[in-house]
């Protein structure tokens, strides 16, 4: 489908509106979108422009093509490819699974990547163990790549049962 | 019952009306777009007492596919709802006060989506409602966040404050005399984005346009609410400066009293002809040329809408039948 403002691009934002008493979809390409202001707003387009953001970001090539490869979030079962796709996290654990693939694209959204402002009033346990997991997965890393197999699987097993707690 | 946008609110002359929404996710729940319409379901009912036990009576809970067309359509074009949520109604319920000021949408993108409506330059205020609704319902229900990532939402453009603050401005003199694009520029350097409120593309229904805060992340609710108010005066004075030159005009002039003409004569009025010339009116009533109420105005841009005019006739009107009432509606006001 071509872009309904250019009329010579792919339309890859489709935005929902209400026009003339009935709902309407709008079709743009990435360009017009962007020109239109309709790239980071609340409703709407969201979903397919950041699905397009993190295509560019990770081509098709660069995903695992094997099924048994892919690594899902125990959470919801989504797999990165997924959220590629779709644009969308598939649940809160899906935030930490596959924190350090995203951060790019959170940076370049957002610019910088850390949360300032209101904090939920009933932060539990749950984000420190998130925080903790975090931790555990950066260590996990560098004893993998400096080839500390004994010290990978102890870390790995603590990560397990973390993740089997954090449902 | 006075709904919001009945009243008088601040620098009404430009602007219509301001809204902050807030988006949240329960801990113990998958996101929506992976939520079977009985989880979704399940969720309302978790608002729903959530919300009651505090504010018991305060809010009216809809299920969205109790709804007609119609009615939902209407919910949206008074803002209340986002088009999204309307084009499937299925598992969708929305809560809202009698006066509509504060409202929940659940299970629209994310879990719920709690929204503050006030009219003129009221961020402020909005976002004090928006927020006290929120600490309820986080104590009662427990909201997904991360001490480095803030508040999860569904969308990762989202995260952080998961705020989004927008006001409507409604710029007749800035379009006519060619400055808005320019405007536009200005507003993405600040990281903000101006957009038409209806309509689309460069020209949007009645020159209403909505201005709005893009980023969610490393920046505090307060500096996004502060950044956004400033812009938004800054471009109230712009507008107002060429209202001024305008009025100075005579082919204004005349193009005023033309769009005058319209609403105090026509006989049938489709909603883009009412808002075009409601907008060029809204100048000369600014300038003390006629002595309608602002509010009066501002009302107008909700109620005109076709759906709504549905809703408050009771009954699914053909598009001439609403084009009648509509003028007959202008009419007495404007006599």
């Amino acid at each position: 489908m071509l872009c309904q403002n250019c009329g010579r691009n792919e339309a890859t934002t489709h935005i929902k509106r209400i026009v003339d008493g009935e709902s309407a979809e709008l079709h743009l390409c990435t360009s017009c979108a962007q020109h239109l202001g309709y790239v980071g707003l609340f409703t709407g387009g969201f979903g397919g422009g950041f699905s397009s953001l993190l295509s560019r970001f990770f081509p098709e090539a660069a995903l695992p093509a094997a099924e048994e490869e892919v690594e899902r979030c125990p959470g919801c079962g989504s797999s990165f490819e997924d959220i590629i796709r779709t644009g969308m996290m598939g649940c809160a654990e899906c935030y930490d699974i596959f924190y350090d693939r995203l951060k790019p694209s959170l940076s370049r959204i957002h610019g910088r990547a850390t949360h300032v402002g209101k904090t939920s009033t009933t932060e539990d346990d749950r984000s420190e163990r998130r925080a903790e997991v975090r931790r555990l997965e950066a260590e996990l890393k560098e004893a993998v790549s400096a080839e500390e197999y004994e010290q990978a699987a102890v870390l790995r097993d603590r990560l397990r049962e973390l993740r089997g707690e954090t449902k | 019952m006075t709904k919001w946008y009945m009243l008088a609110g601040k620098e009404n002359d430009v602007a219509v009306s301001s809204k902050v929404s807030l988006a949240r996710n329960l801990r113990d729940h998958v996101f929506t777009s992976r939520l079977t319409t009985e989880e979704k379901e399940q969720i309302a009912v978790e608002v729903e007492n959530a919300v009651g036990e505090s504010l018991q009576g305060k809010f009216v809970t809809t299920r969205m596919d109790s709804l007609s067309r119609y009615a939902a359509i209407s919910l949206a074009e008074r803002d209340l709802v986002s088009p999204e949520f309307v084009s499937a109604q299925e598992g969708r319920t929305f809560l809202m006060t009698p006066d509509e000021s504060l409202s929940l949408m659940v299970c629209e993108e994310d879990h719920v989506k709690i929204q503050a409506l006030l009219p003129g330059l009221e961020l402020d205020r909005a976002f004090e409602l928006a927020d006290q609704m929120d600490t309820i319902l986080d104590d009662a229900l427990g909201f997904s966040f991360d001490p480095k990532l803030g508040y999860l939402t569904q969308c990762p453009t989202n995260i952080g404050t998961a705020m989004r603050a927008s006001v409507v401005l409604q710029l007749p003199a800035m379009r006519i005399l060619g400055r808005v694009r320019h405007l536009s520029n200005t507003v993405s350097r600040l990281g903000l984005v101006l957009t038409g409120a209806y309509g689309e593309g460069d020209t949007p229904v009645g020159s209403l346009y909505l201005l709005t805060n893009s980023v969610t992340l490393g920046i505090s609710e307060e500096a996004a609410l502060g950044n956004l108010s400033s812009l938004a005066l800054s471009i109230i004075e712009q507008e107002r400066e060429a209202r001024k030159e305008l009025m100075e005009n005579l082919s204004f002039q005349d193009l005023l009293w033309r769009s005058y003409g319209t609403l105090k004569s026509a006989r049938v009025m489709s909603f883009r002809e009412f808002m075009e010339a409601l907008s060029v009116v809204k100048v000369g009533i600014a300038a003390g040329e006629f002595d309608i109420p602002m509010n009066t105005v501002n009302e107008l841009i909700f109620s005109m809408q076709p759906a709504t005019l549905n809703t408050t006739a009771g009954k699914a009107l053909d598009r001439q039948e609403r084009d009648v009432l509509r003028a007959e509606t202008v009419r007495e006001l404007f006599r």
